[in-house]
């Protein structure tokens, strides 16, 4: 008789062997897992390009695109678990974009003809530059290094609410609906009705798949499975699921789609959705917990995107239930790649958060993560926001909130990197004859200025026009206002506030705290000294050390400490003072997501004592080696401080103590910490715990452990899967724990 | 004002005490034990450690040195500077709080005693990690929590191993237990060394202000620091798992 953890642990086994697999395929992504598995020999997709400039876009050429590449798609079932589906292939593959294109396409030589045609690292085909150009902002977003969000997709949250109360065959009627009521947005709904029509094609291959499976199998408790999930899947074709299992199967086929259409990995708050489907099905005794763990479990499996648990509601009512309970024991069952998120709040079951880091000091795999349910709420309510919406604003991303169905962020796509925009403010300072910190500070916000400027001029122009190169034809479906308008989510939503994050804080901070120390106060060094050796590189490395060895940002109460939190009032009010039209708003945050090798190959040495090409410092981060005992304590004091106050996150991104173990102790000593840190105003903790021995093993051979998770930024991934550059930041960072 | 030598501040310590905690190494202690695994908290006085490795051979150690290559160990500091050091992580002492180790900190005990006065003016809770080779009552009535040390259970073998005898370090365990002053007594376990380890159970558990007893594995991390003091210290077997199980039935938490 197979049970349920012989079916994990053979389940566990498959994901082992798949996230091997794709490496091969995919080469080394410092990405997400996403869930995904590898491409089937023969894989083929011919994209439609409907733009001369080789790419595709809008209605026609994304839903068109979207079906070619879903009906590519061959089902995928296994009977060791509950519920089918799994993404293998993404649209933005076929649209230049090499940042997050898998070798096996940049290897193909017909789609390296398509990508030589003008796509460049930074300026790929996703956006229509034929129509909508922007070459005057190009030379400015260069220059300081701008992740402008123009081209970028999803990262916004459905309401899945909407979705499980409909179904598929909701969203089609409500679709045929629009086009009675709305005949003159006809290509909306055609391109809605298409890629719905092709999301059944997708369930129907799925049905067929299992009912071979079933011929052929003989084990009585395979078969029984085997027909839930065929029972499952031909309801939730057209109806709204009754039960959990269907709810988990309708998810699962809902966020293979959504994932290959824009990788949308925003999911929802998993424990308070699902707990009417659990409760009922468990009252009428259909459900046990053991079976409805395996359910969560799989869903997991086949896509880990950001699920939120816990938390209050907006009478500050704590929303913790069983389910949250058993969705911990479910992750805890799989141990893979898990984004939960538990919302912390004064009012929660304390219980519920002592397990959540049990299970983190138990599998030291990165997950759960803490998000903190008052600062979070209470700044976003500062935008002029009500409690309700705000209270209903999710944990979705590395990094971001949304409020489901309702908000447009753009969060975590908009960046400026600010060690670039010193580096500007520098070389002017060069030419000056006069020269301070605090004359380098106002040629600073000088530069700000201007890439804030530029940075909203890119935000207004993807707003207004990516309804026409990038419709988001798939989560429009779950979202407030869409179809009832005929009008793409970028348009229609109820709330604009968008996300700017800032990166490079620390180098910044410390940048400052370098030169006020050192040639201001102690005058070991003139700033003519520190010119040469910048443009040198630090050809003299003592002058690189007496720079890097000043007061550091995160080591308490430093010169660097006071220019950090300069710097946020300085970055949160220049983000929030730049007028925007028709109601949107810009929201600051500090985080640089994966991307500080990216962005530390752009910047020229700096006054910190960092060499030119090396990363800049992760998100609100303090530098590697800020302290000699690497106190997390220290960290989260510093970055509560950065804190910028309007309801976006500057992330605390730690390693800690491998010894804590999971004991009484351990779980004392990190919710003393999370707390603490929520109390100072922190936003968001990201937490490893790895074993050192089994981290540098698997440093110098990723092969030997390729289930070992580590939590990245907002993300976590599999080690293996990491680039080597990539892996020795992971490294470094744990290092300095010491 | 009473000042102190101090050789480190180490702050989000969780294993010196309950919760987490900064640790206080004072610099100078009577006791030179063959073993000791924080050889630069020895000598009460200022030392230069050199850590030849990171030298980049600038030729300018007189103007300073920013490699790390040549460093003084300690630092002399008031209890308000002191203070300030410690109160960075106030907020994360609800469990936790300070834990004054070394070296041995009674060896500096105007400023320790002063320094737990402060704590408990502003409500931070103490520790105090001691070899018990001297005693101070005023001080042992101000602490929170005591960590102390019984290394090995026959005197001239402790002589050997730690410079003195352990008739005194027996006897201030006796005071501390007429106190009624709360102690987790540890020994590190040194392979090579005779310790009577059931021996030194047996007494403490006579005591019974001893809470717990604790044996903790010896590590060879002094070497490296050592080294950087121009000293050669010997290396010791660190014990075995199975080594450290066997031991096992000696310690217990009451």
């Amino acid at each position: 008789m197979l049970t349920y953890a012989d079916r994990l642990s053979q389940i566990r086994e498959t994901k082992i062997r798949h996230t091997l697999e794709k490496r091969k395929q995919n080469g080394y992504t410092d990405l997400d897992d996403f869930g995904t598995v590898p491409l089937p020999e023969g894989y083929h997709v011919e994209p439609w390009y409907n733009s001369d400039n080789g790419s595709f876009y809008g209605y026609d050429g994304m839903s068109e695109n979207f079906c070619r590449v879903l009906d590519a798609h061959e089902p995928y079932v296994d009977p060791m678990e509950l519920l089918c589906g799994r993404w293998r292939d993404m649209l933005v593959n076929y649209r230049g974009d090499l940042h997050y294109m898998p070798d096996w396409i940049k290897n193909s030589k017909k789609n390296q003809e398509f990508i030589q045609k003008g796509a460049t690292r930074q300026w790929s085909k996703r956006w229509d530059e034929q129509r909508f150009p922007y070459e005057e902002l190009k030379p400015w977003q260069e220059k300081y290094n701008i992740t402008t969000g123009i081209d970028g997709d999803a990262h916004f949250a459905c309401d899945y609410r909407i979705g499980l109360q409909l179904g598929f065959g909701g969203f089609m009627i409500k679709i045929r609906e629009g086009k009675r009521r709305h005949p003159e947005k006809m290509d909306f709904f055609d391109a809605e009705e298409k890629c719905l029509l092709a999301i059944d094609r997708f369930i129907v291959r799925h049905i067929k798949k299992i009912k071979e499976l079933l011929k052929g199998e003989k084990r009585p408790e395979v078969r029984k499975t085997l027909r839930g999930m065929l029972n499952a899947s031909q309801k939730v074709r057209t109806s709204p699921p009754d039960t959990f299992w269907e709810a988990c199967q309708w998810i699962a086929f809902f966020n293979c789609v959504s994932r290959i259409y824009t990788r949308d990995g925003a999911g929802f708050q998993m424990d308070v959705l699902l707990y009417p489907y659990y409760r009922r099905d468990v009252e009428i005794g259909i459900l046990d917990d053991e079976t409805a763990k395996f359910l969560i479990a799989n869903l997991l499996l086949i896509d880990p995107h950001y699920y939120q648990l816990s938390g209050v509601d907006e009478k500050d009512k704590d929303l913790t239930n069983h389910l949250s309970y058993l969705i911990l024991e479910a992750a805890d069952s799989i141990n893979i790649a898990c984004n939960l998120t538990v919302r912390v709040h004064s009012n929660c079951d304390p219980l519920f958060l002592d397990q959540a880091i049990f299970y983190l000091l138990k599998n030291k795999n990165g997950w759960p993560r803490f998000c903190n349910d008052t600062t979070l709420i209470e700044g976003y309510m500062r935008n002029g926001i009500d409690k309700k919406t705000a209270r209903e604003r999710l944990a979705l991303g590395c990094n971001w909130m949304a409020v489901p169905g309702r908000e447009f962020p753009m969060n975590d796509t908009v960046k400026i990197n600010i060690a670039k925009v010193l580096e500007a403010a520098l070389e002017d300072l060069r030419r000056e004859e006069e020269r301070s910190t605090e004359k380098l500070f106002n040629l600073y916000e000088k530069h700000l200025k201007k890439a804030v400027e530029i940075t909203a001029a890119g935000i207004n122009l993807h707003l207004d026009h990516v309804w026409e190169v990038t419709p988001e034809l798939i989560m429009n479906l779950m979202m407030h206002h869409s179809l009832e308008l005929g009008e793409d989510s970028s348009r229609c939503a109820e709330i604009f506030t968008v996300g700017v994050d800032g990166a490079g804080l620390a180098v910044v901070a410390d940048s400052f705290g370098a030169l006020e120390t050192r040639v201001e106060n102690e005058k070991i060094l003139t700033w003519e000294n520190v010119f040469d050796a910048l443009e040198s590189d630090f050809e003299e490395e003592r002058v690189r050390l007496i720079l890097n060895s000043a007061p550091k940002y995160c080591q308490g109460n430093t010169v660097s400490d006071q220019w950090a939190i300069r710097l946020t009032k300085s970055w949160t009010d220049m983000v929030k003072g730049q007028k925007m039209p028709e109601g949107r708003m810009l929201i600051p945050g500090w985080f640089s997501w994966s991307r500080t090798i990216e962005y530390g190959s752009r910047v020229g040495a700096t006054p910190n004592g960092r060499r030119a090409g090396e990363p800049i410092s992760h998100g609100a981060n303090p530098n590697p080696h800020f302290r000699r005992d690497g106190a997390p304590t220290a960290q989260a004091s510093g970055i509560a401080s950065v804190q910028c106050g309007y309801g976006n996150t500057a992330p605390l991104q730690i390693e800690f103590d491998p010894a804590l173990k999971a004991n009484d102790k351990g779980v004392g000593v990190i919710r003393n910490f999370i707390e603490t840190h929520f109390r100072q105003g922190g936003t968001l903790i990201n937490i490893n715990i790895l074993d050192r021995k089994k981290l540098m093993e698997a440093n110098k051979n990723p092969d030997l452990y390729p289930d070992l998770v580590v939590r990245v930024t907002g993300f976590t991934a599999y080690f293996a899967s990491l680039s080597p550059q990539f892996r020795q930041l992971v490294v470094e960072r744990f290092l300095d724990v010491g | 004002m009473v000042k102190g030598l101090i050789a480190d501040v180490q702050r989000a310590s969780t294993h010196d005490g309950p919760g987490i905690r900064t640790v206080i190494f004072f610099k100078g202690c009577p006791l030179s034990c063959v073993w000791c695994h924080n050889p630069e908290c020895i000598e009460p006085c200022q030392e230069w450690m050199y850590y030849p490795e990171k030298c980049i051979y600038c030729g300018k150690c007189q103007y300073g040195c920013f490699a790390g290559a040549k460093v003084i160990c300690g630092s002399v500091m008031t209890t308000g500077e002191l203070m300030e050091e410690l109160l960075l992580d106030k907020a994360y002492y609800r469990r936790g709080g300070v834990t004054f180790s070394g070296g041995e900190p009674l060896l500096q005990g105007d400023f320790l005693e002063e320094m737990l006065k402060n704590c408990r003016e502003v409500g931070i809770h103490t520790a105090i990690e001691t070899s018990l080779c001297i005693f101070r009552e005023s001080i042992f009535a101000k602490a929170d929590f005591v960590m102390a040390d019984l290394k090995v259970w026959d005197s001239k073998i402790h002589k050997e191993c730690t410079g003195i005898e352990n008739e005194g370090i027996l006897e201030n365990f006796r005071k501390l237990n007429r106190m009624g002053v709360k102690v987790a007594a540890r020994t590190p376990v040194i392979p090579e060394i005779n310790q009577n380890i059931p021996e030194i159970s047996g007494f403490l558990k006579t005591l019974e202000n001893v809470i717990s007893y604790e044996l903790l594995p010896y590590h060879s991390m002094g070497i490296t620091k050592a080294a950087a003091l121009g000293r050669n210290m010997k290396v010791f077997t660190t014990p075995s798992p199975e080594k450290m199980e066997e031991l096992k039935k000696y310690a217990y938490i009451r």
